[in-house]
């Protein structure tokens, strides 16, 4: 426990907070910077009026005495200050013998070159004020020589202009520790709110983690960056257990498919070995255990081949086809199985269409698709592969029969592994052809499609047509 | 012939040689790849049968590391994956065949047989011919017994394959994947019925049979 973020309070360790308190403390401090110009603009302003005013007055007590010495800035002074004037004066001789003026001394704070000068004072009470009112008021003035003899004193009083400003700086240091406040407030907050709704994600990780994988993280429908997270999060979880669902169920049809097999073999074998004086029966047996376990072989390669497909690995093969090409090689491979059969076989193939797959990949969805129909067209019948462009611009593959057909209710089972319709139990085959073909079908990006075909010869039957539809090219 | 069998499961590494043994063939057997590049390199087998995996040092590397060394003794791999791009880095590395895993030892002896062949002076040949039958590679003609056979092209290559691969067995894997170049296992046996379309072309008119089926294996082109 020596990680000091350790003793942080949860909301003040998330990135929000962290990203909310940085911008309030640069809201701050640029809110500090201004009002400090705000500030520094109206102290100047202010000061140098009262300087202007004192120079001025200066300047009166100056001409007087130019044309009437001493006598005469004498009356001055008294008339100006009589009455509590707002100037504050004082004339001395070079001795220091105080002549006239309303205070008594000179200010004894340190003067300027220029004889400036700022001080405290205590103002004489006017009625009715308050005398902690009238003591240590602000003050600026300055000290000027008068024709050598003399040294006069003009002030002024400062202390509104003082006061006036200085609630300036308390509420630029107000508003700035304010600004700063709100911002840590509504960063823990914001964050809060967020931690909370990350929390809920991270909550449903750790059910999931702990084997609850139906948990899914709580929406909002807001369509923000956590609602997508949250949509992004329960579609992984969705494929997730899709996936473990497929592998269970592919495992218990495995082990409930090669059972059957298995103990076929096993007897077959078991018989052999009793029989051992009738070499021929004993052949037999043998060379049907043998054909039974390349029957297993035939399926474990398949429901292996089917795996390994449903990982999408094989997508980084892919590259630009022609399904034409692969058409015909495919139709060239089947088309004397079904004359052979007495079916009617027909190839149509659109030329100069192109999509992204793998050539075996899709021979084989094909070749499986043929198998089927082939398997299920009873003699006489036909059996068609085609090939097109959609109005769309889509690809369509399609395997059309003439056979009985799959009910339309039945047609999503019958992608499952292992799924075998009641009525095609006599038929060879472990039914992994159209779960490997939907495998095909999905690691392509395209859509497997069941429906009706032509009908059947007999009537009885709808026919089969079977499409593998593949996105626009791009 | 000789093969050398470098696996490292010693009751199938048996279970071949006493199979290659059987059909008449000498089989010496190595447990790991250390010790099968070791046998290799001494030399004298006509076969090498890799299994893929192994302890020590896997099977690409042994391959690699002989065909480095000049040595073309045809190799057979061995291998429990079956994908594409699995089988294109055993070929890359050096390998002439690719068997996957669970296979029949039938599958083995044929492949394995059909290597051996390749061991023969690799002259360019024009023509091929197996007792009457004759097969001109560049006018791409077919004869027997100076009769003209007309062909489809994919039943010329077909017969090409058996032709050059007279004598021995030939399974129906095999002729899917040197034939018509796919990987996978065709649900019903279409290899048969090309077969009987070619019989029906070579053998049939002509009273003797050429083109025998082999029980449990495959088929045989001869005399």
């Amino acid at each position: 426990m020596n990680n000091p973020a350790r003793r942080l309070p949860a909301f003040a360790r998330t990135t929000t907070f962290r990203l909310t308190l940085l911008s309030a403390a640069l809201f701050a401090l640029s809110s500090f910077v201004i009002l400090s110009l705000v500030y520094g603009a109206s102290v100047g302003a202010a000061m140098r009026r009262a300087d202007i005013a004192i120079e001025a007055e200066i300047a009166a007590v100056e001409a007087r005495f130019d044309s009437g010495g001493a006598q005469a800035a004498n009356r001055y002074i008294v008339q100006r200050s009589v009455g509590g004037g707002e100037y504050l004066y004082l004339l001395l001789q070079a001795s220091g013998r105080r002549v006239s003026g309303n205070i008594s001394a000179l200010p004894a704070t340190p003067r300027d070159a220029q004889g400036r000068v700022r001080f405290v004072y205590d103002r004489a009470p006017v009625a009715g004020g308050s005398a902690e009112d009238e003591a240590g008021r602000a003050a600026r003035g300055r000290i000027v020589d008068l024709g050598g003899e003399y040294q006069l004193f003009v002030g002024l009083d400062v202390e509104e202009e003082e006061r006036f400003v200085g609630n300036i700086l308390n509420a630029v240091l107000l508003a700035s520790g304010l600004s700063l406040a709100l911002g840590l407030a509504s960063g823990a907050v914001v964050s809060r709110r967020f931690s909370r709704r990350l929390e809920a994600i991270n909550s449903v990780a750790r059910e999931v983690m702990g084997g609850r994988l139906q948990t899914r993280a709580p929406r909002t429908f807001s369509g923000d960056e956590i609602d997508e997270l949250s949509s992004n999060f329960n579609d992984m979880l969705d494929r997730v257990e899709r996936l473990m669902h497929r592998m269970r169920t592919a495992g218990d049809s495995i082990a409930h498919d090669l059972r059957l097999p298995l103990t076929r073999m096993r007897g077959r074998l078991e018989s052999a070995l009793v029989e051992a004086g009738d070499l021929a029966a004993r052949e037999a047996a043998l060379s049907q255990a043998v054909n039974d376990s390349d029957e297993l072989l035939k399926t474990f390669n398949a429901v292996l081949s089917l795996s390994r497909l449903e990982t999408g690995e094989r997508r980084r093969a892919f590259e630009d086809l022609d399904p034409c090409a692969i058409l015909a090689d495919v139709a060239e491979l089947y088309e004397p199985v079904c004359e052979e059969m007495g079916l009617d076989f027909v190839h149509e193939a659109e030329a100069d269409l192109t999509l992204l797959g793998d050539r075996e990949l899709l021979a084989q969805a094909v070749a499986n698709l043929l198998d089927n129909a082939m398997k299920y067209t009873p003699t006489g019948g036909a059996v068609a592969l085609r090939c097109r462009r959609c109005a769309s611009g889509e690809v369509e593959i399609s395997v059309t029969d003439t056979g009985p057909g799959i009910p339309a209710d039945q047609r999503e089972r019958v992608l499952e592994r292992f799924v075998r319709l009641e009525k095609s139990r006599n038929q060879p085959g472990v039914g992994l052809g159209l779960s490997l073909v939907h495998a095909i079908a999905e690691v392509h990006g395209a859509s497997l499609k069941l429906d009706d075909g032509p009908g059947s010869l007999d009537g009885a039957g709808t026919g089969l047509r079977v499409a593998l539809v593949f996105p626009a090219g791009r | 012939m000789r093969v050398l069998i470098i696996e490292d499961d010693a009751e199938v590494c048996a279970y071949m040689a006493k199979g290659l043994r059987e059909a008449g063939h000498v089989a010496e057997t190595a447990g790991d790849g250390e010790q099968g590049l070791e046998m290799a390199r001494d030399g004298g087998f006509d076969v090498l049968v890799v299994d893929r995996m192994m302890p020590l040092r896997d099977g690409l590397s042994v391959i690699e590391t002989l065909r480095s060394e000049g040595d073309k003794t045809p190799v057979l791999i061995l291998s429990a994956l079956g994908e594409v791009d699995d089988r294109v880095d055993g070929l890359k590395a050096g390998g002439d065949d690719y068997l996957v895993k669970p296979y029949a030892f039938a599958e083995l002896l044929a492949r394995v047989e059909a290597l051996a062949r390749r061991r023969d002076p690799e002259t360019v040949k024009t023509r091929l011919n197996v007792g009457d039958l004759e097969m001109d590679l560049l006018a791409r003609t077919v004869q027997r017994g100076g009769e003209d056979i007309q062909l489809q092209p994919r039943e010329f290559r077909l017969l090409e394959f058996l032709m050059r691969h007279s004598g021995q067995v030939v399974t129906r894997t095999m002729l899917l994947e040197k034939v018509w170049d796919y990987h996978f296992d065709p649900q019903t046996n279409v290899i048969d019925v090309h077969i009987s379309r070619l019989r029906a072309k070579i053998d049939k008119p002509f009273g003797a049979n050429m083109l025998h089926t082999v029980r449990g294996a495959g088929y045989r082109l001869s005399i």
